[in-house]
Parts: structure tokens; C-alpha cells; sequence
């Protein structure tokens, strides 16, 4: 955007030192946690859901493009402005405005974060229940846009089910409520079809979410393994066993002992894998489900079954698997991570296919995952700098996506497809399946400014030809 | 129809064959709007096929499943051929290791059930007439039931949809695994869509493993104060029941052969409650000496009997025999005002001379409010005093931000007050969805929120 006068506009609309141009600042915005980079031309601060809508007014009018940023936690590139023109940092819009204890019902702002959100409810004895393992740095907006899951998925669902109502900015500035405090608003659905909408409908500016009482307990237990194999059967076998854990979360040897070198939560290095169990609930048959899930991992192969004694020895399992993926950035310069989704009952033999992906491409592969979801997070170490090595990281990353699709699964369970899944989409979607989303993208944002560049093959083939 | 009819009747009847056409549509008649054919495709193919034969002739149709949502919705703008599901009622995978089920769209839903019990396994969507009600519809027509307090709707089960959209291409949506964010959760788009932007013809649920042990507590009160203080109780303590409904004494009364309710003149609170025996009986004492310390009588059923009883509680929601000068309402409020609705509902209609039955999803929000006149009313006088009744409550839900949606009145009743209310600021993105999907207007056309 060589338009100084939208930035002059801008500037009348947040104030002059809500607006960032400088070069030096604006590098701090081209980047998320996934591996490509672009540079806004500029960064707007926003504080309320009117700023919002003035100036996406002012982008619409000059036909620029923007992007939200929550915490830039996202793995598949969908905060990085493809196509240049406005961030809107929403950091600042991060207070909670109203707890229903009631109605089950809170209402935020999307700049908080998701830990912020349980810290706030906590007190009060009640919980949002998605918690993404990045919930110290992803704000709910961010969620919202990505849906994101979490470790608790299996037994709770994802940001989806929890989210009943948004205040959203279309990209010409028009200010919509979707859904509400109140269930089954008549017509569509577009809460739903917002969420995961990966901020190509619109900028949400508020969201009303379904609280719950806490659980009056919760059991957690690390099941430890000499055979990955026998690990990832025994998910199965809990489930076939009709439990329905509150988390049944997998990490392997590589993990362990990155997550041993740098938080130190006491797990077993000698180990193949480990399982974390947690249920969760009333208090009267936790006991009962404690003892039958220990004897269905012994039954299963597992080594040993250490139950967590009290609430600290349940922390620190949970900073281990929480710290997974920042512990795997210490042993390696960079990493991509896969996201693809499987029917549970393949994990066994999905695991394996991974690592013969791994050897043939020589790349070490840890992985760190939400094995009851069926939710892989193949973790594929390279270096950066080397070229040759990240253009075989990025050939095995789509193998294992392919493997996915072939086995009944799909490209992305959790993290979105953003920029990185974008040539993914056709080996689960038909031609005329794409069409059927870009009509809903065309009436949410008719002139293309919401994210652009994204999702879509075709988009990506559009951008490359500017 | 622009074209001919004679001509879309030869050409459905080479798609589908003569047997599975007809002419006779009477009882396919939407409030009263008779279509000019029926046809029963047999396969997703031919779904697909039909659609696009009608969008060719221009000729608009209402998709039909169990016909059990069809008193639902605006009088249809247009309507010439009805598209029943009938036929669409297979099995197409069951894949009960990861509990999911996909189905093709007229599979009854209670068929569905006992398929799945075969292998303790269920689908925690309970809406009325479980047996008639179709996958397709349930998730076009939003159906749900007592169990949404702790399962949800629709939107938490359904993990894939296969739909035929308005010109007759099919799409898919979704898939079978858990977790899915591979492209726009259209999902969502279609589930409540209401017929309005295609026709779903296969759906993909997820499931859950059977409770091994069913309860269920009636809490009885003479007040109807008591029992919205024992519901609060319910609601802040950390009891999980699985349904959570409230009936006021007409709706007891209709139960009272299943219930067996001591005297006449009670309120209901009545509690589901599955999992573990020891979750089970610990929540099913704590209940019943809360309903216990407030003067309440608390009855339980167990196991066979807890089903019996939540069968008769759910299709209690339309009030006593079918009767087609009734106006059953559904108001959504937040969930803390759904007692005090309940309770408004009651003296409105009673101001008005109207006989009413309410029930209320005590947990969800929701407020089921069968309304009858009296005998001795002219016809316009009833009209006259349903509408002002019906009117009145809407303003008052939507004051605390909740909606009033017919789900059952007759034309003429619809033509005086609008089936699903006011649209809201989101009603011009709907309606740009709505005409990329269906520019010609062929799709249930006016059946939906503002005319739509």
C-alpha cells in the first residue's frame, strides 16, 4: 500500500500512535508460528468493535486488504498478510465483559487469552472447556477463527461447540450479530459456519461462549510403553471398553526426551511412548474408572501406570505435554508441523507409515498427539537454512497428509489450512465442493478484503499471477 | 411452473420410474399448498438427477422427509414438486470401533437407534417422534429433544453431509473423523437450513457408547416456585443430568398414565440421568432430597422404565391428540429465563381464555407452549386471541434476546403472524448465501427466516 492517505485516514480513526508503518515495527507482523513470512503495510491497533468498523470502512473504501492478529500462534499461516495492506492487532480488545452464571454463558473479547479466560472463570467454580495447548498465548479470537481443539477434545469437542454467539465486522465495515445468548437463533447457522472460517468472513470483535461448573473431580494417569504399537491399540481399547476419557494425549520417545531436557516432569527416557489419561467428573466413580483404564493399558502392554498423587504431580505431566512443542524448538532450528486427522481405529498403523515417511525422506519425526481424536502432530525437524533439506520436509509433510486422507481421514484436524494446506485441498475436497465454500466466502465478503489468498488453491494461483 | 407440468412429469418419471411418481400430492400439501407432483428417488444419484430436471423447469420443491417439521415455517411462495426421502433409508457404513455411523437421509431416526443399540452404541439426539423423524430432517430442521442439555444439537453430532444443492450438483461436507478443519465447516451451513439451499441426502454421525445404567427422577410440586427453585439447585450444584425438563400441570396431567403423579395441579421437574451405577444413585438421592426439602414428591424410574418415561416426556412437547386449530410455539430465551417464560406463557394464555400445555428444556432455554381456544370462540375470535397471545410472548423473548418460532399453527393462523419472527442484522449475509446457492428460488421457496 503506497497509499499514505489511508494511513492518514487511519491514523484520524485510532489515533496516531495506533498505527504502525515504520519498517522496523512491521517486521515484527509478517511471521506467525507457521514458516512463511509477508510484510503488512500496516499495523492497527484497535480497541472496540466500532474502531473496527471504521476502518475496515476506510480499507474497503481504498480497496486494501486486512488481516486480525490474535497471538500469531498459528501453525498453518493464516495471520500472515499474504497480500499485504492492514493488521488488526486485536490484542488490546482482551477484557471479559460479562459472566451469566445462570445462563452458562460469558462473553469476551477476542484479544483474551484462552488461559486468561479459565483464570478469570476459575474462581467463580466454572470453566470454558476448549484449551488449546498454546491457551498462555492464543487468544479466543484466535480460536474462534481456527477453531481450534485442544487436549480435552475427545470428550468435550472443539472451539465450535462452545461458541454460541459473535459480534462480527464484515469487511466493508457492516457490523452483524450471529447467534446470540439465547439457543436455535432462527435462520442459518452462521456462528457455526464463522467458526474456522480462518478470518477470511470477517473480523469477530466479541464472543459469547458456553461456560461450565467445573468438574467436582479429575484423575490423571501416565501410562508408559515399550511398543509404540501397544500404546496406540490401548486407545482403541478404551474406547471399545465404552469410557469416554476427558483425554487420551500420546507423545513418543524423541518428544519425551526433548520435554525431559527442558521442563524436566520426570518422564521415563527409556520408554517408546507415553499416554496421558485424564477423567474427569463426579467424584463418586473416578476411582472405579481409574482402576479400569490401569488394568486395560496393563492388559494392553503397558509397562507401568503411575496415577497422579495430587494436583501437583498432575501439573507437571500436564507442563510436559502443554510444553511439547516449545521443548521440540530447542533441539531443532525449525519444524513443521502436520495436522492430519485419522479414524482412531488406524492410529496403529498410522504411526508406522510416519515413520517410513521419516526414513525415506532421512528426517526424524517425533510425534506429539491427540490420540483419542485420531489427531497426529507429526513434528518434522529440519533446518531452515538448508533448502534441499525443507523442500524434502515440505514433499514428506504432503505424504503424510496423503496417507491421512487414504486411511478415512483428513488434511487438518486443529491448526486450519491457511497457507500451508492450501495444495492439500483437493485430495479431500471435489471441484465442486470448493465452489460450494467460495459461494459462502462471496456472501460474507464480496469484494475479496477479508484475508485474502488463503484456503483455496485457485486463490493462491491468483496471487502468484500479481 | 413456467414449463410444463405434463413435460417434468415425463422426465422424473424416465429418472425415477412411473412407480415412484405421482400426481396425487394431497398428502404432501405444505399448510395447505398442494404440489402438482411426488416423486421418490430412489438413490443420491437420482436426488441429484430430479433436482436438476426441476431447475431446469423452473418447478419449485420442498425436500419431505418424515413430514414431521413440515407444520414448521412460512406458507412456501411457490410449490410443485414435493421430493420425498423415503427411499433414501440405507445404511451406507457403520464403523461402530470409532463410533460413527453414515447414513442415507430418510433413515428414521428411531431405525438408526435401534441399529447402533446392536452394538451399545446411540445417538444422544432425542427429538419427538423419534420414529418418524428422518436423519435428513433432524439436521435440516434442527430437531432436538430433552438430551440436548448434556449432548447438544445437531451441530455437536453430524461429522459429514452429502447434499444435492439447487441446480442438482452434489456436494460433500465434513468427513468421518472427530476433528476437521480442512476448509469452512460447512456442516453448519446446511444443518437448520431448513430445505432452503438444497437437499441433504446422506449423513454421517458421530456416536457414543451406551450408559450402562439409566435413571430418571420426577420431582412433583404444588408450586410452581418450588420446583424453579429446585431447578436452580440443580443447575448451580455439580449434578449432570442429562435431560432437565419442566411441565406445568396440564403437561403433568397428559403424563399422568406414565408418571402416575399422585394428584392433579402439579408441577414437574423431571431429571435424566446415565452413566456409572455409583454416579447414577449418588445423583438420583441428591436430587430426590433437594425435591424432598422443598415440600416436593420425587418419584424414580429406573432402566425400562426411565425409557418409557422419557419417551412420553418427549412427545408430550405438541400437548394432547393432533388437533389443527392448535399453535404450538417455541420460545428460546437465555437459560436462567426459562422458568419465568414458562410461568408467562401459562398466564397469557390463560388471560386470553386459550387452553395451554408448556414444557420447557428447563436446562437449554427453551419453552414449548401448545396453545388451543376455546370451544365457545368464533373462528376470528380464536385467531384474534391465539395472535395476541403468540405476539406478546415473542416481544418478550426477544426482549432478553431469544426468539418465538411456530412449529406447528394453521395457514391461516401464518398469515397473520410470521413463523420465525423478525430477521436481525445478519439477515443481508443469509440472504447472499441463499442466492448464490439457489439464484433461480427453487428451494423451498419462502418457507424460511423473512420470507427467504
Amino acid at each position: 500500500m503506497s497509499n499514505k492517505v489511508l494511513v492518514q485516514e487511519l491514523r484520524r480513526v485510532v489515533g496516531e500512535a495506533n498505527v504502525i508503518d515504520s519498517d522496523v515495527h512491521l517486521q515484527l507482523y509478517q511471521y506467525d508460528a507457521y514458516l512463511e513470512e509477508r510484510r503488512p503495510d500496516a499495523v492497527v491497533f484497535v480497541h472496540s468493535t466500532e474502531e473496527v468498523s471504521r476502518v475496515l470502512k476506510l480499507c474497503h473504501a481504498h480497496g486494501v486488504p486486512s488481516v486480525p492478529r490474535g497471538g500469531g500462534t498459528n501453525l498453518s499461516g493464516g495471520t500472515i498478510p499474504f497480500k499485504g495492506g492492514v493488521v488488526l492487532e486485536m490484542i488490546r480488545m482482551n477484557r471479559l465483559l460479562e459472566v451469566d452464571k445462570g445462563s452458562l454463558r460469558a462473553r469476551v473479547q477476542p484479544g483474551m487469552f484462552n488461559l486468561e479466560l479459565g483464570q478469570a472463570l476459575a474462581p467463580l467454580g466454572y470453566q470454558y472447556l476448549p484449551d488449546p495447548a498454546s491457551q498462555k498465548a492464543a487468544t479466543l479470537g484466535g480460536n474462534v477463527a481456527e477453531n481450534s481443539g485442544g487436549p480435552h477434545c475427545f470428550k468435550y469437542g472443539v472451539t465450535t461447540n462452545h461458541v454460541v454467539g459473535l459480534t462480527v465486522v464484515l469487511s466493508d465495515g457492516e457490523v452483524v450479530e450471529l447467534g446470540g445468548m439465547a439457543p436455535d437463533t432462527p435462520g442459518y447457522d452462521l456462528t457455526g459456519v464463522f467458526v474456522g472460517s480462518e478470518g477470511t468472513f470477517g473480523v469477530c470483535t466479541e464472543v459469547v461462549v458456553r461456560i461450565v461448573r467445573q468438574a467436582e473431580g479429575v484423575k490423571t494417569m501416565l501410562a508408559i510403553y515399550d511398543s509404540i504399537e501397544k500404546g496406540s491399540e490401548t486407545v482403541s481399547a478404551i474406547v471399545a471398553a465404552g469410557m469416554v476419557p476427558a483425554t487420551l494425549e500420546m507423545m513418543d520417545q524423541l518428544v519425551i526426551h526433548a520435554v525431559e531436557k527442558s521442563l524436566a516432569c520426570g518422564l521415563p527416557l527409556d520408554c517408546a511412548t507415553v499416554l496421558i489419561i485424564e477423567v474427569d467428573g463426579l467424584k463418586d466413580d473416578l476411582e472405579e474408572q481409574t482402576e479400569a483404564i490401569v488394568r486395560l493399558c496393563m492388559e494392553h502392554g503397558a509397562r507401568e501406570v503411575r496415577v497422579a498423587k495430587d494436583e501437583a504431580e498432575r501439573a507437571l505431566l500436564w507442563a510436559g505435554r502443554r510444553g511439547a512443542f516449545g521443548a521440540v524448538a530447542r533441539i531443532t532450528p525449525s519444524y513443521l508441523v502436520c495436522d492430519g486427522t485419522v479414524p482412531r481405529t488406524t492410529l496403529p498403523l498410522v504411526l508406522k507409515k510416519v515413520a517410513e515417511v521419516g526414513e525415506k525422506y532421512d528426517l526424524k519425526i517425533p510425534n506429539v498427539f491427540h490420540a483419542g481424536d485420531g489427531n497426529l502432530h507429526p513434528l518434522i525437524l529440519f533446518d531452515w537454512r538448508d533448502a534441499e533439506q525443507k523442500a524434502r520436509v515440505m514433499k514428506a509433510g504432503m505424504e503424510i497428509l496423503e496417507l491421512c486422507v487414504q486411511l478415512g481421514g483428513t488434511i487438518s484436524g486443529e491448526h486450519g489450512v491457511g497457507l500451508e494446506k492450501m495444495d492439500a485441498m483437493h485430495l479431500i475436497l471435489s471441484a465442486e465442493d470448493i465452489q460450494a465454500q467460495l459461494k459462502v466466502k462471496r456472501a460474507f465478503d464480496p469484494a475479496d478484503l477479508a484475508n485474502p489468498g488463503k484456503i483455496f488453491p485457485a486463490a493462491q494461483e491468483v496471487s502468484h499471477a500479481q | 411452473m413456467p414449463s410444463d407440468v405434463a413435460v417434468l412429469r415425463e422426465r422424473l418419471a424416465a429418472l425415477v420410474g412411473g412407480d415412484n411418481l405421482t400426481a396425487d400430492g394431497a398428502a404432501y400439501a405444505v399448510d395447505g399448498m398442494v404440489p402438482a407432483l411426488v416423486v421418490r428417488p430412489g438413490t443420491q444419484h437420482e436426488v441429484s438427477e430430479v433436482v436438476a430436471a426441476c431447475a431446469e423447469a423452473r418447478a419449485a420443491l420442498v425436500p419431505w422427509g418424515g413430514g414431521t417439521a413440515m407444520a414448521m415455517g412460512n406458507p412456501p411462495r411457490r410449490l410443485d414438486v414435493v421430493v420425498s426421502l423415503e427411499r433414501l433409508d440405507r445404511v451406507v457404513e457403520f464403523d461402530p470401533d470409532n463410533l460413527c455411523i453414515t447414513v442415507e437421509a430418510g433413515m428414521p431416526l428411531g431405525r438408526l437407534q435401534a441399529l447402533v443399540a446392536e452394538r451399545q452404541e446411540r445417538l444422544p439426539l432425542d427429538p419427538p417422534d423419534a420414529d418418524r423423524v428422518t436423519m435428513g430432517g433432524l439436521v435440516a430442521a434442527n430437531q432436538s429433544g430433552p438430551c440436548r442439555l448434556l449432548h447438544g444439537t445437531a451441530r455437536d453430532w453430524v461429522l459429514g453431509l452429502r447434499v444435492v444443492l439447487p441446480d442438482g450438483t452434489r456436494i460433500h461436507c465434513g468427513g468421518r473423523v472427530i476433528k476437521n478443519v480442512s476448509g469452512y465447516d460447512m456442516n453448519k451451513l446446511f444443518i437448520q437450513s431448513f430445505g432452503t439451499l438444497g437437499i441433504i441426502t446422506e449423513v454421517t454421525v458421530k456416536l457414543l457408547p451406551m450408559p450402562v445404567c439409566r435413571a430418571t427422577v420426577l420431582g412433583a410440586f404444588t408450586g410452581f416456585t418450588e420446583a424453579a427453585v429446585v431447578l436452580a439447585e440443580v443447575q448451580a450444584s455439580f449434578l449432570l443430568p442429562e435431560a432437565l425438563e419442566l411441565l406445568d400441570p396440564a403437561a403433568a396431567d397428559l403424563l399422568q398414565p406414565v408418571l402416575g403423579l399422585d394428584s392433579r395441579g402439579t408441577f414437574a421437574l423431571v431429571a435424566g440421568f446415565s452413566g456409572s451405577q455409583s454416579t447414577v444413585d449418588r445423583q438420583v438421592r441428591d436430587l430426590e432430597a433437594m425435591v424432598a426439602s422443598l415440600g416436593g414428591h420425587a418419584k424414580t424410574f429406573r432402566e425400562a422404565e426411565s425409557d418409557e418415561a422419557w419417551t412420553a416426556i418427549t412427545n408430550v412437547q405438541g400437548g394432547a391428540a393432533p388437533d389443527p386449530r392448535r399453535v404450538v410455539c417455541q420460545l428460546a430465551v437465555p437459560i436462567a429465563r426459562t422458568a419465568d417464560m414458562l410461568a408467562l406463557a401459562r398466564t397469557r394464555a390463560a388471560a386470553q381464555g386459550l387452553a395451554a400445555t408448556v414444557t420447557a428444556h428447563a436446562g437449554s432455554g427453551l419453552v414449548y407452549a401448545a396453545l388451543l381456544p376455546g370451544d365457545d370462540l368464533t373462528e376470528a375470535g380464536a385467531l384474534a386471541g391465539l395472535a395476541a397471545v403468540t405476539e406478546a410472548l415473542r416481544e418478550e423473548a426477544v426482549g432478553v434476546g431469544g426468539s418465538l418460532v411456530l412449529l406447528q399453527a394453521p395457514p391461516r393462523f401464518k398469515a397473520r403472524v410470521e413463523a420465525w419472527g423478525k430477521p436481525g442484522s445478519s439477515f443481508a449475509t443469509m440472504r447472499r448465501i441463499k442466492t448464490e446457492f439457489d439464484p433461480q428460488d427453487l428451494c423451498s421457496p419462502g418457507r424460511f427466516l423473512g420470507g427467504m
